[in-house]
């Protein structure tokens, strides 16, 4: 293990939980390990009800697993807290705060006096486009925006990772691979350590240096795949890169095939 | 045109637009009230005219009978709305926020809220006597239970999300109560507010009349006796008129800063 650049480290996670309908315990996680180093970009990709989720949300300290440890920058993680930054599917703005507010609220529990938050926070707001938008509240703002807004929140609050939950599932096409350049190009100039969890195989191969895939019932790691592909990304060059198309088919066999578990998507 | 000269005709058109948007439906109504009475159906001291009304409600006003009255009413109504919201408040988050406390006020409230305000009629006057003590009591009772519930019922539909985001960005137990459970309940403490005071109204004017010698609701009672329709009718029109401005310059100058400008309101559903 190297000690320099490992932030993040979950190791053989498991987490079981009562079936509604029987009763009985199901295994969600099966002895779950993934790492991430500093300043990668790492996703966890898997058929729905994998676990993918669930295990995201627990290094978020919001579920805990049923066994096995979580180690963020040296420091096991037991509940949630602001070293780990959280980007969910629903955007979870605050209604009742503008987007300046929005993004100075991790700031504002640090103590951090108003002039800086303010500073801080109109520094994020453009680094993810919103310049103009910050005195409006999130639901004059489109579904893209709104994910940005929440990625300038997380962000401004300096975490050691983001932990990102399919934070582009509810937008269109069009806005989704724009929001994927963006975060890419982002997560470069900040240096970003990502945790990125989605069912999209070309969303994943897109942004990540590496590519975790879980099998489903239980939940557990198949395959830890390296992407080596240059960046900056974008689509309309690695649409038609065959290495890009070469990993994504790669993956999608995986997925499918018999060792995935039931339901795999694409 | 000038930009200043085209803000003021929006201005001046906008007004003239509120006048006739909060005018109108009043008139109409006057209007109905006046072509039925002209009908000569009923005796007037069943159904008094908008012009015996008028005269009556003038009269009352310049002896000073009628503010008398409606003020201490207001001050019945005021003490028993504090009273009730500020032990309903307190207990509500209580409840919301911690399941103990739920497990045990819950069967207790439950038992009580289905007792009308009014029920406590008997001991009121047994405790605090005939006169404003007994008529608050009863508005206390009255207004505690619509608070408590709509409370209770906006903790539970706060989307888990909002308070797991603000852990994820530090935030503390009451962090999340001051940030997020607090505006996250406004709507529906809006409700319960409205409700609780609609509900206080009730109480009062019964309470006023069987445990009170004075206010507005003793007043419409001591009208009946002297068959006084006009005044009965101008003691329920200032009731009317009283919301009427409760709502207009408090509550929903209020909702329009906040559950509205956060787009957890609306005016209402068109276009579907």
């Amino acid at each position: 293990m190297n000690g320099t650049t490992e932030i993040l480290s979950a190791r053989r996670i498991c987490k079981s939980h009562p079936d509604p309908n029987t009763g009985y315990d199901v295994e969600a996680l099966h002895e779950v390990s993934v790492t991430v180093n500093h300043h990668e970009f790492v996703s966890v990709i898997g058929p729905s009800g994998c676990g993918k989720s669930t295990l995201l949300r627990i290094v978020a300290g919001l579920d805990q697993p049923s066994s096995g440890e979580i180690n963020v920058a040296g420091r096991r993680v037991t509940r949630p807290g602001a070293d780990r930054g959280m980007v969910f599917q629903e955007y979870a703005l605050f209604p009742w705060k503008t987007t300046q507010a929005n993004v100075e609220f991790g700031l504002l529990l640090k103590g951090i006096k108003k002039d800086e938050r303010a500073k801080i926070a109109r520094r994020f707001i453009e680094l993810v486009g919103l310049k103009g938008s910050e005195q409006k509240y999130p639901h004059h703002l489109s579904g893209g925006m709104r994910q940005r807004a929440a990625v300038a929140r997380a962000l401004a609050n300096n975490p050691k990772i983001l932990l990102m939950d399919e934070p582009f599932a509810a937008v269109d096409a069009m806005t989704r691979q724009r929001l994927q350049e963006e975060l890419t190009a982002i997560s470069a100039v900040e240096r970003t350590t990502v945790l990125f969890v989605t069912h999209a195989i070309e969303e994943a191969v897109f942004l990540s240096d590496r590519v975790v895939v879980l099998a489903g019932r239980p939940g557990r790691v198949i395959t830890d795949m390296k992407i080596e592909l240059d960046r900056p990304r974008r689509w309309d060059q690695l649409a038609r890169d065959p290495r890009f198309n070469g990993y994504c088919e790669t993956l999608t066999g995986l997925l499918h095939g018999k060792d995935a578990g039931a339901e795999a998507v694409t | 045109m000038t930009a200043l000269a085209s803000a003021r005709r929006w201005r001046t058109t906008s007004w003239l637009a509120w006048i006739v948007k909060e005018i109108v439906p009043f008139a109409v109504g006057v209007l109905i009230w006046q072509a039925l009475s002209s009908l000569n159906v009923w005796p007037s001291v069943l159904f008094p005219s908008p012009a015996q009304v008028f005269v009556t409600f003038v009269t009352d006003i310049q002896s000073g009978v009628l503010l008398k009255s409606l003020g201490v009413s207001l001050i019945s109504l005021g003490w028993g709305f504090l009273v009730g919201a500020a032990i309903a408040l307190p207990l509500g988050y209580l409840m919301g926020l911690n399941s103990a406390s739920r497990d045990f006020f819950d069967p207790l409230v439950n038992l009580l809220q289905a007792i009308p305000g009014l029920a406590w009629i008997p001991f009121a006057i047994l405790w605090f006597g005939l006169g404003q003590g007994a008529v608050t009591f009863i508005i206390v009772m009255s207004v505690f239970f619509p608070v408590l519930y709509n409370l209770l019922t906006g903790i539970r539909v706060i989307q888990p999300v909002l308070v797991e985001a603000s852990q994820t960005l530090g935030a503390g137990r009451a962090a999340i109560i001051m940030h997020v459970i607090f505006p996250a309940t406004l709507p529906n403490l809006m409700t319960g507010i409205r409700l609780g005071i609609a509900f206080g109204f009730r109480s009062l004017v019964g309470g006023e009349m069987i445990a009170s010698t004075d206010g507005i609701g003793y007043q419409i009672f001591n009208a009946q006796q002297y068959f006084q329709s006009a005044r009965i009718v101008v003691g329920m029109l200032s009731i009317g008129i009283v919301w009427l401005m409760l709502d207009r310059l408090i509550l929903r100058p209020i909702e329009r800063r906040t559950t509205m400008r956060w787009g957890l309101m609306r005016e209402g559903i068109e276009n579907t």
